[in-house]
């Protein structure tokens, strides 16, 4: 029979789990690391509370986990549960992961061209779009059909978005604006921005200060 | 006008196109410019058998199942009908063929060609050919004098001839057309009619008008002409009896004439105004099919209704004209179709008749076999005449001759037609023809066949992987059926020319190193559907038989069939085999069902009665619940499950129809459980059947039986409490065959009913229906029984209280005597016989329940295998088997004071000793009231189980000086 992970392993701190951030990430090797950051290993961990729908090819009674009760399984009939343990019985081959609905060429085709069309943030199909794009291609690829195709959608979705930001908080900071409102924002996107944005808007507060 | 003009559907691409009908009228044959014979069985066929003749088709013909194309390659050729082999060229030409052409018995095909010729051959023999030379210009059509002596032509260069066929000679020539130098030029196609059977007068569209030239003198005798007819005439035909003409313009204008009276007796329009460039009528004279330049086949039906409405109602001078021949009058019956008596009888006031025949309601019916007559007659008749045909001197009579229509008649059946009955399936796999198909998708897992160029291959894939790893085989017998079980895998493939049929099984849970074994059917005996149950296979054969072979290959009973099968389906020791009982009629199938069972005593459950489906639906699955109760699906998706406790009825428990969002989704079901209950199912958008890529997934649907007015509480309460009844049912099957059940779940649902009964019950008293409450106690088992009158004494309703206590007593009666017959430490079966009443569906569960564990525990071993359907559920022995012990006293028949130690007294036993510590100086029987004082303030589970002591105390103490008997 299978047996569970009953504890899953929080990121480690060091680790590059992710490696769909290449913003910033130079910036916070250089830089002393705040206690407020967040490591993007540490959003993928969040991340991993999702629920994604896989077919267990086995047969097992609910199981009692403190997050909440899973199950039962039943071979054949599809179940809803977190990507964490999708991934860990993926891998022992223990199930056949179903992609996401939003995880398709068609809709995410759409998604790209409003995003690329509209000047402010869309909606993302998922707030960890990102992240479960990353986990589900990298080890469930042979379940989600047109695997590269997705692949290269969300980098697309995800850099439109990521340049967005950029320009955005260019425009924030050369019009020495009090304020900014930005909607629609993932979890990642906001991480991979954060220390950049702050410690150079600290930077350029104490070089301001200096000059006066 | 009555007659109904059909929509116009798409036949062709644009451009000429032909039309006519096979001899029996089934099919309606076209070509066109795109060098296809297309063969369509009615107007609304969507896909019809097409035949491809060359790269464009310029005309054809059909007659004693051979179909002559012209084609665009200067050839006329043969090809079988309706199979539509090449059969040969019958002539070649030095341009294309123009119009090709039957004679009447379909011994000569006549073509007209672009390079001037007519050529008139023997169609059993090619090389037998007459060449008509004489025109001058590309040949327009040809027709034959019926009798085979004479041919007409009519041509480009403005002349229609009549031919001499055996001496190649021109008998007459008629300048009558427009002159053009090709026949794409021509205002009219012009093609020429013989009028069927004397063959008396030959039609010529000339312009707006008909010519009709008598046959003989080659007079010009009458012509046939419509105010509305402005534009030239392409095409005439006559009507299989001969009395009336259809012409076709090139405005689009259809027009029927009577050619006796010559009155125009039906115009249509052609509904976008294309050129008609094709006529035929249906042998029965009904319908006119035709077809337009833009490749467009259209229809009009109910013709013969509105032409004999139209003779009735005309006035007597042309009765007498038509109806002074017998062989007339029965031929305008066989036409008719009228349903007006009292019109018909007008005319039979005319003459007297010896086939005066009482008009009743299937009077088409009855002409159309006294057509037949009416043939014979006839053709007897042309033996006496010469071949100009003697007129008579009576001129109705010649002009409306008692003509065999051209094509023979069948009997015209109008009553209920057979359905044709369904091919032998196998539940949950895709239709055969398909490349890439689920052989099989069940509880146990996915077969899937690839038939295409690469591989041949079949994939067989365990849901659970614990059973079997995924196996590949190259499929080289070619096999087309398999079934899959947690044992093996079963194959089987038709027999081929060389190759007998076979059967091959890979028993992969074998424990030695052969792990398959191949059977051969005998010569002439086809597998048509197969099954696996456990440690068994059946296979139905084509000769209706079914054979069973155990799981390792040892091959043991067979027996026959009533009828072909249709399928089958295996589930432990059953069997379930649906075959047809007879022909069904308008649409309907009739099905019968066996059910065996080969446990150590073998015997039928059901035997050869009939299945109930759905109007006008076919079975689409067949199949056990993962529990074992037979079940099915029908083409309208209602699924029905067997109701053992109903006397093996069916009792229909979902509707995958009504889930579904648009007309043409299906759900493609692949299995059901019961506990819980769950219809497992493929959703299929706009098709009956998933495909195999992307791999398509379960859906889960919930059962809703239909009773009625389900929105409303008390409905929706009734349909939850029966489908519980009935998705109950398998427990009481399992443990009378020998299985392990599971006891906690069907406890909880037992729980559940009691429950729904008593939530009804307090509905139905709030409603102020005390008999509905009443109904409802008798129902219900006897410590609810007492919740319910506590209930009813608490809501003031005394009278009802009082009723609900004889229940109550009458329960523990009944209890008891049953207690009283049943021997001690019987392990006989219980049968419902004993019980004075039968009519309570639970408790009958419940002592057949409890005489399978009185079985079980009375230290014989059942040597049956021990099937877990509900295998995930990993059981620890000691602690259920304590729980079975405890429930069964809660059942509180406990109060049968010779078992030993019942699961009462463990709980008596328990409980005294707290309430002993707290009150020390009790009584025995004071005990148990303060036991019970306790078990009011418990929680509803516990008092259920407690209810049925309160019950004995508060009615008398001797049972309570029992139970101090058994405690003592």
């Amino acid at each position: 029979m299978v047996s569970f992970v009953t504890a899953r392993p929080a990121p480690q701190a060091a680790g590059t789990v992710c490696s769909a951030v290449p913003v910033g990430r130079k910036f916070l090797n250089t830089h002393t690391k705040k206690q407020t950051d967040m490591d993007p290993s540490e959003v993928e961990f969040l991340a991993e509370k999702e629920m994604v729908k896989i077919i267990p090819n086995f047969s097992l009674d609910k199981v009692f986990l403190i997050g909440g009760d899973l199950g039962p399984f039943n071979p054949g009939l599809p179940i809803d549960v977190p990507v964490w343990l999708a991934l860990n019985l993926k891998q022992r081959q223990k199930c056949r992961i179903i992609p996401p609905e939003w995880m398709d060429v068609e809709k995410l085709e759409e998604m790209r061209d409003l995003e690329r069309k509209e000047d402010m943030f869309t909606p993302v199909p998922s707030p960890y779009y990102m992240e479960l794009t990353k986990l589900l291609l990298n080890h469930a690829s042979d379940n989600i059909p047109k695997a590269d195709e997705i692949r290269t959608l969300v980098k697309d979705i995800w850099d439109t978005r990521i340049a967005k930001l950029r320009l955005s908080a260019d425009s924030f900071i050369s019009q020495q604006e009090a304020y900014a409102k930005l909607d629609n924002l993932t979890l990642m996107e906001i991480n991979t921005i954060r220390a950049f944005l702050l410690d150079t808007l600290n930077c350029m507060y104490k070089l301001r200060s200096n000059v006066q | 006008m009555p007659c109904e003009r059909k929509p116009m559907r798409y036949g062709h691409s644009e451009g000429h196109t032909e039309v006519c009908f096979d001899d029996t009228g089934r099919f309606i044959v076209t070509c066109g410019n795109d060098g296809d014979v297309r063969i369509w069985e009615s107007l609304d066929d969507d896909d019809p058998k097409f035949i491809t003749v060359g790269e464009k088709a310029y005309s054809l013909a059909l007659k004693n199942g051979k179909l002559v194309t012209a084609s665009s390659n200067n050839t006329v050729q043969i090809h079988t009908f309706p199979d539509g082999d090449p059969d040969g060229i019958l002539t070649r030409f030095t341009t294309n063929a123009t119009h090709v052409t039957f004679n009447s018995i379909g011994s000569r095909v006549a073509a007209g060609s672009s390079d001037f010729m007519v050529k008139v051959v023997e169609v059993s023999d090619s090389s037998q050919q007459k060449t008509l030379r004489g025109h001058e210009a590309p040949v327009l059509s040809v027709t034959f004098d019926p009798k085979d002596d004479f041919l007409a032509s009519a041509s480009c260069d403005g002349s229609v001839v009549v031919w001499n066929i055996e001496e190649q000679t021109q008998v007459i020539s008629w300048p009558l057309l427009q002159k053009s130098n090709d026949v794409t030029n021509a205002k009219s196609l012009c093609r020429l009619a013989w009028q069927p059977g004397m063959g008396k007068f030959l039609a010529v569209p000339v312009e707006t008008k008909v010519h009709l030239y008598e046959r003989g003198s080659w007079d010009h005798v009458s012509t046939l002409s419509d105010d509305l007819l402005t534009q030239p005439i392409n095409v005439v035909s006559w009507s299989p009896c001969g009395r009336f003409l259809a012409a076709g313009s090139v405005g689009g204008l259809l027009t029927v004439w009577d050619v006796n009276s010559k009155l125009c007796v039906e115009r249509q329009k052609h509904e976008k105004g294309f050129t008609v460039c094709s006529l035929a009528w249906h042998p029965s004279g009904s319908q006119i099919a035709y077809t337009d330049t833009e490749g467009c086949l259209g229809l009009l039906d109910g013709l013969g209704t509105s032409t004999a409405d139209k003779n009735t109602t005309k006035p007597a001078k042309d009765y007498d004209d038509l109806f002074d021949d017998d062989d007339d009058r029965l031929m305008d019956e066989g036409l008719s179709d009228t349903k007006s008596p009292a019109k018909k009888a007008v005319g039979w006031d005319d003459d007297d008749d010896d086939f005066l025949v009482p008009a009743t309601g299937r009077v088409k019916n009855r002409g159309a076999f006294l057509d037949d007559e009416n043939s014979l007659d006839t053709g007897s008749l042309k033996l006496g005449q010469d071949k100009f045909g003697d007129n008579n001197d009576d001129a109705g009579s010649s002009v409306a001759p008692a003509a065999p229509p051209v094509a023979p008649l069948r009997p015209v059946y109008e009553g209920p037609m057979p359905t044709p009955p369904q091919k032998a399936f196998q539940p949950g796999s895709s239709p055969a023809h398909l490349t890439h198909r689920f052989m099989m998708w069940n509880f146990v897992g996915i077969v899937r066949g690839y038939n295409d160029e690469q591989d041949n291959a079949i994939d067989v894939e365990f849901h659970d992987t614990a059973v079997h790893h995924a196996m590949h085989l190259t499929n080289s017998l070619g096999h087309t059926m398999a079934d899959l079980s947690q044992e093996g895998v079963l194959l089987a493939c038709p027999s081929t020319e060389e190759l007998a049929s076979k059967l091959q099984c890979l028993h992969f849970s074998s424990w030695d190193t052969n792990k398959e074994w191949m059977v051969d059917l005998p010569k002439g005996e086809d597998a048509r559907a197969l099954c696996l149950g456990q440690g068994w296979a059946a296979v139905a054969t084509s000769t209706l038989m079914i054979r069973l072979f155990s799981i390792g290959g040892v091959q043991r009973e067979l027996f026959s069939l009533p009828g072909p099968v249709v399928c089958m389906a295996g589930h432990g020791e059953q069997l379930l085999v649906v075959y047809h009982r007879a022909t069904g009629f308008d649409g309907e199938q009739a099905l019968g069902v066996q059910l065996l069972q080969f446990s150590r005593k073998k015997r039928q459950l059901i035997s050869g009665e009939p299945l109930p489906l759905s109007q006008k639906s076919y079975l689409s699955w067949l199949g056990f619940t993962a529990e074992g109760t037979p079940c099915y699906v029908d083409s309208n998706g209602m699924v029905r499950m067997l109701n053992r406790s109903l006397g093996n009825t069916w009792t229909p428990v979902c509707n995958t129809r009504e889930t579904c969002k648009s007309k043409s989704d299906h759900y493609w079901v692949v299995g059901v459980h019961e506990n819980p209950q769950q219809l497992r199912c493929i959703p299929c958008k706009g098709s009956r059947y998933p495909p195999t890529l992307p791999r398509p997934a379960v859906a889960i649907l919930p059962f809703k039986l239909p009773l009625c007015q389900t929105t409303t509480e008390k409905g929706q309460m009734e349909e939850q409490f029966w489908r519980s009844v009935l998705f109950h049912n398998h427990y009481s099957f399992l443990s009378s065959s020998g299985y392990e059940i599971d006891e906690d779940a069907q406890n909880l649902s037992q729980k559940e009913q009691q429950e729904l009964l008593m939530k009804m019950f307090a509905l139905s008293c709030k409603l102020e229906r005390e008999f509905r409450c009443v109904e409802l106690a008798e129902m219900m088992t006897q410590n609810v029984v007492t919740l319910a009158i506590r209930y009813a004494s608490r809501s003031r309703r005394m009278a009802l209280a009082q009723r609900l206590s004889e229940i109550a007593l009458e329960k523990s009666n009944q209890m008891q005597e049953e207690e009283q017959e049943e021997p001690e430490y019987s392990s006989t079966r219980r049968t419902s016989s004993g019980q004075p009443r039968v009519t309570n569906i639970l408790d009958n569960m419940m002592s057949s329940k409890k005489s399978a564990q009185l079985s079980s525990s009375g230290g014989k071993p059942s040597k049956s295998p021990v099937l877990k359907p509900l295998a995930p559920k990993p059981k620890t022995k000691v602690p259920s088997q304590k729980l079975n012990v405890f429930k069964q006293g809660s059942i509180s028949r406990c109060l049968c004071a010779f078992r030993p130690k019942t699961g009462f007294q463990l709980w008596l036993e328990e409980n005294r000793k707290s309430i002993l510590a707290d009150n020390p100086d009790l009584e025995e029987t004071d005990v148990i009231k303060e036991a019970m004082g306790r078990f009011r303030t418990l929680s509803t589970e516990e008092r259920l189980l407690s209810n049925q002591l309160k019950l004995f105390i508060f009615k008398n103490d001797f049972r309570s000086t029992d139970l101090n008997k058994t405690d003592k």
